[in-house]
């Protein structure tokens, strides 16, 4: 334990520019939510009002993946650099990945399934997307349950990190070359399943934007919120460890 | 090339191993003759299509290489020759030496997979090349992704289903190309340029998953 205790995982106090980013992420999804439940939008006949559920359902898939492309990062930088405040990192950045991952696939079923499946029985459509996020999260639980099953804290920090970058290593697969080959109700698939291929209504475009922008701010204060407190936990273990 | 030589050493010493015991090859041919006598009882005589027969054969073959292949390095940490395999080679040679002879084994249990299968459920083999073609792909594949997560799974306390949980997400992409590859060559409209799309992807995800796994088995087997 000397060892690792010399590697302290304590961080700096946050300065003011943190206390500012919370007030305007606040603001801003208040802003987002007000707008998106009463702004206007385009009547389509399948769709009708529930493609209010675009600014919601979508922007916290972005969130998943952010979550995940931020523990990647975090695990490649723990096999450079040894350092245990990015294991802690890496942990928390896929927890948040795997919450937000759970709300877009929950939102993504209710909506298919009241939508283009109206008087059919059919919740789990096959959709690539929903295949890929479901595939995520399988991911995303695997590398709790190898966690789980490691002891030693140095051998679990680094293989977990090894299989988190291992897993990342499919993502090309799972967003490339399976959406092309299979049909889907989302935009721009079985093609170029490009973004900026969605045809999105002009009135609906800059709350959708606002509301992606405020969503990926909205993770970025829970993942830096929770890595101060496992932070906080680990210092506390560490002082009340028995000599 | 002293890194060759070491992978051939490793692999040899696997080889020699197994040849006298024999374990694996009969334990997976028996757990691959039994399920798929178990998915012909299941089955009936109800008609399969193409595509139902890939999936079900790549189901069985896909947990028979989940219950075999994670032995790979736990025989290592059993025998306890594990540190007097990190004094005599470097990380890679150990790694390609194992992910050589995986391949080898998965390449017999896939073969002897698709004869049984053919034998009890009897699809017809349209385009026998496409076949033989997927069952080498998919074995080098399916031993790549295994191999790597056998040796996360040889440093943790209790191994049981853990290969299975750490494993099946990351061979997805593998199985849906296979089982697209084996349901076209059942089919009668069988043809190489109907395969490529799938057979490239095949091709691009083994690659990718030797590259990631020799990169990153270092930080894995070495403390």
């Amino acid at each position: 334990m000397t060892s690792s205790s010399r590697d302290s995982v304590l961080l700096p106090p946050r300065g003011g520019g943190y206390r500012v980013f919370t007030v305007v992420v606040a603001v801003w999804m208040t802003t987002v939510l007000c707008f998106g439940v009463l702004g206007k939008i385009s009547n389509l006949p399948i769709l009708e009002h529930t493609a209010r559920n675009l600014y919601f359902h979508v922007p916290m898939w972005f969130t998943l993946m952010l979550g995940w492309f931020v523990a990647a990062y975090h695990s490649l930088r723990l096999l450079m650099t040894r350092r245990r405040i990015h294991d802690v990192r890496a942990e928390q950045a896929a927890l948040v990945a795997t919450v937000f991952g759970v709300l877009g696939i929950t939102t993504g079923i209710v909506w298919s399934r009241f939508t283009w499946y109206t008087g059919t029985d059919i919740w789990w459509n096959g959709d690539p997307r929903q295949v890929m996020v479901a595939v995520q999260l399988l991911i995303c639980g695997a590398y709790f349950v190898l966690r789980g099953a490691l002891d030693d804290e140095r051998l679990r920090a680094r293989l977990a990190a090894a299989y988190a970058l291992f897993a990342t290593m499919t993502m090309p697969f799972l967003t490339y070359v399976l959406p092309r080959r299979m049909e889907s109700l989302h935009p721009g698939a079985e093609g170029n399943p490009a973004f900026s291929q969605m045809d999105i209504a002009p009135e609906m475009r800059w709350v959708f934007y606002a509301s992606a922008l405020g969503f990926l701010m909205l993770g970025w204060w829970i993942y830096t919120l929770r890595v101060r407190v496992r932070a906080a936990e680990i210092a506390v273990n560490e002082r009340t460890t028995w000599p | 090339m002293a890194w060759l030589h070491g992978a051939i050493a490793v692999f040899q010493k696997d080889a020699r191993l197994e040849l006298r015991t024999r374990f694996a090859l009969n334990a997976l041919g028996l757990f691959v003759a039994a399920s798929v006598l178990l998915v012909r009882f299941a089955v009936g005589n109800t008609a399969i299509t193409p595509p139902m027969a890939a999936a079900l054969l790549w189901i069985v073959i896909l947990f028979a290489a989940v219950v075999g292949l994670g032995r790979a390095f736990i025989v290592e940490e059993e025998r306890g020759t594990v540190l007097l395999l990190q004094l005599a080679l470097p990380p890679p040679s150990i790694y390609v030496g194992k992910l050589v002879f995986n391949i080898a084994i998965t390449l017999a249990l896939n073969l002897a997979a698709a004869f049984i299968f053919w034998l009890l459920v009897s699809p017809e083999v349209h385009a026998l090349g496409l076949l033989l073609t997927t069952l080498v792909l998919g074995a080098i594949g399916l031993a790549a992704a295994t191999t790597f997560l056998s040796a996360i799974i040889a440093r943790t306390a209790s191994s049981g289903p853990l290969l299975a949980v750490l494993s099946f997400p990351i061979l997805i992409p593998l199985l849906f190309s296979v089982v697209q590859l084996t349901g076209l060559a059942f089919k009668p409209t069988a043809s190489w340029d109907a395969a490529f799309t799938d057979l490239s992807a095949l091709v691009g995800y083994s690659g990718l998953m030797i590259t990631a796994s020799v990169l990153l088995f270092e930080y894995v087997w070495r403390d």
